[in-house]
């Protein structure tokens, strides 16, 4: 902060250095000491996760097995505790009875909630961690659904051919039909064509058979003289005659 | 015995040191901090605690409001955790002296009622009349408002100091006649142990009340004034 300070006084001296006020930050920085010691190259070791034990919550266990060998704890303190009495080094006055009574709440506070107090803080851990391991296991559980997924689209790639297949002849026989059905057509139109030259042909052997016949029968007709015809007619009705003669004389059965 | 009643009240000192400074700044040193999620039960009760005291102070109060956040709770676990550790044999409670109180209460009261001024003159000014009086009774209705205001910083020093007061000393008095009425008639003295114990659970649970008496009400002058 003093280095701000500095900066600050010398741009005010000369003007020239405000623009130096600008550095005054990154000279703090450059001030501070981060990072000045040699990083741990190992893993450092993990804080213990249980402190030390303690006896009566306040004086820890190795200074009673400090005492053991030389001479009972309790013994000492009971001793210690009558000495400074009797010598009245202290003295029983009004504080000892609200020292009892403050004493006597305490530990009987202590005793009943201390178990649900304990119980309580460890679940209060437990759900900070618990909510933890449901991130992971979400997590986890996402990842080894997506794997799921992913084995099973294997597995259907694996069958996909039969779908292919299937597709395949399908498209064959589409191929099939329309070619026979084009095959049909061109035989019909084919036919049709021929058909009609058929029929072009025998309407033209007809109308040239009409046409002789009626030229034959105009002919006939014209080369029949008149002389002719009376003979014929005149030859006809004479054979009809006998043929009526002929007739009556059958008998009626 | 003690010279007199109120000598446990002499703010201490050590060879003309006062001692006081660092009787102040040791309850502190019973809340521990934490860098780690996990931690013992001590810090993660107190963790607890402090999150459930914070947000049931601070839900009615603005954005402006909130800034008075870390005061407000550092000040309840400070009256506490003093409080309570006043109640400790031969101790010396910094909240009994009238001095220490004032000095915590001026300020905060001066604090909410400057920031009232400077944003929202009206309102603060508002607080003078309350709605719907007669006409005739404004004059004196705002010299009483008045009154009532300046009276505040006041009100909340002296309530803290005599609460916690007069539970020592009727600790140490009634303490006092069991150690006299022990030689006299023994019978009697279980009974007025018996007192004794009763008056020490008041006194814890009076401890605890007056930080948060005195929270509520700093934080009720905020709210009034955001």
């Amino acid at each position: 902060m003093l280095s701000r300070v500095v900066l600050s006084a010398a741009a005010t001296a000369a003007p020239s250095l405000k623009n130096a006020a600008f550095l005054g930050p990154g000279v703090l920085q450059a001030t501070r000491t981060f990072h000045t010691g040699q990083p741990h190259l190992v893993p450092v070791p993990p804080l213990p996760e249980y402190g030390g034990k303690v006896r009566y919550g306040l004086i820890p266990e190795e200074f009673f097995q400090f005492l053991y060998p030389k001479t009972g704890p309790y013994v000492l303190g009971t001793g210690l505790i009558l000495y400074a009495l009797s010598k009245e080094i202290y003295v029983i006055s009004a504080e000892t009875f609200t020292a009892l009574s403050v004493l006597g709440v305490m530990v009987y506070g202590i005793k009943k909630y201390g178990p649900f107090v304990a119980d309580f803080a460890d679940k209060l851990n437990e759900q900070k961690l618990a909510q933890l391991e449901e991130a992971k296991q979400a997590s986890i559980q996402h990842i080894q659904n997506a794997i799921d997924t992913e084995k099973s689209q294997q597995a259907l790639v694996q069958k996909r051919h039969y779908l292919f297949d299937v597709q395949r002849n399908n498209i064959a026989m589409a191929l099939e039909v329309t070619y026979r059905e084009r095959l049909y057509r061109v035989y019909k139109e084919v036919k049709n064509r021929l058909d009609y030259h058929i029929s072009v042909q025998n309407m033209m052997r007809r109308k040239e058979q009409e046409h002789m016949i009626n030229w034959v029968e105009k002919h006939v007709v014209q080369s029949i003289s008149t002389q002719q015809e009376k003979e014929t007619i005149a030859k006809c009705i004479a054979d009809l005659k006998l043929l009526a003669k002929k007739a009556q004389a059958q008998p009626v059965m | 015995m003690n010279e007199n009643l109120f000598a446990s009240f002499i703010a201490p000192t050590i060879l003309g040191l006062p001692a006081a400074v660092l009787i102040i700044l040791f309850p502190p040193l019973l809340i521990p901090t934490s860098k780690y999620l996990i931690n013992n039960r001590l810090i993660t009760t107190q963790q607890w605690l402090i999150k459930l005291t914070s947000k049931q102070m601070m839900t009615m109060h603005n954005t402006k409001g909130r800034t008075w956040s870390l005061m407000l709770v550092s000040l309840i676990i400070f009256i506490a955790t003093t409080n309570l550790l006043g109640l400790l044999p031969h101790s010396f409670t910094p909240t009994t002296q009238l001095s220490m109180n004032l000095a915590m209460a001026i300020p905060l009261w001066a604090g909410t009622v400057i920031m009232g001024f400077r944003s929202k003159i009206k309102n603060a000014l508002a607080h003078f009349l309350p709605q719907g009086t007669p006409t005739p009774l404004i004059p004196m209705l705002v010299i009483i408002e008045t009154i009532s205001l300046l009276i505040q910083p006041m009100a909340l020093a002296v309530r803290l100091t005599a609460n916690i007061t007069a539970g020592h000393l009727l600790m140490h008095l009634i303490g006092s006649a069991t150690l006299a009425m022990s030689t006299i008639n023994l019978p009697s003295t279980f009974i007025i142990f018996t007192i004794l114990i009763l008056l020490t659970i008041l006194e814890i649970a009076v401890a605890l009340i007056q930080a948060y008496v005195f929270t509520l009400l700093v934080s009720l002058y905020l709210h009034d004034n955001t």
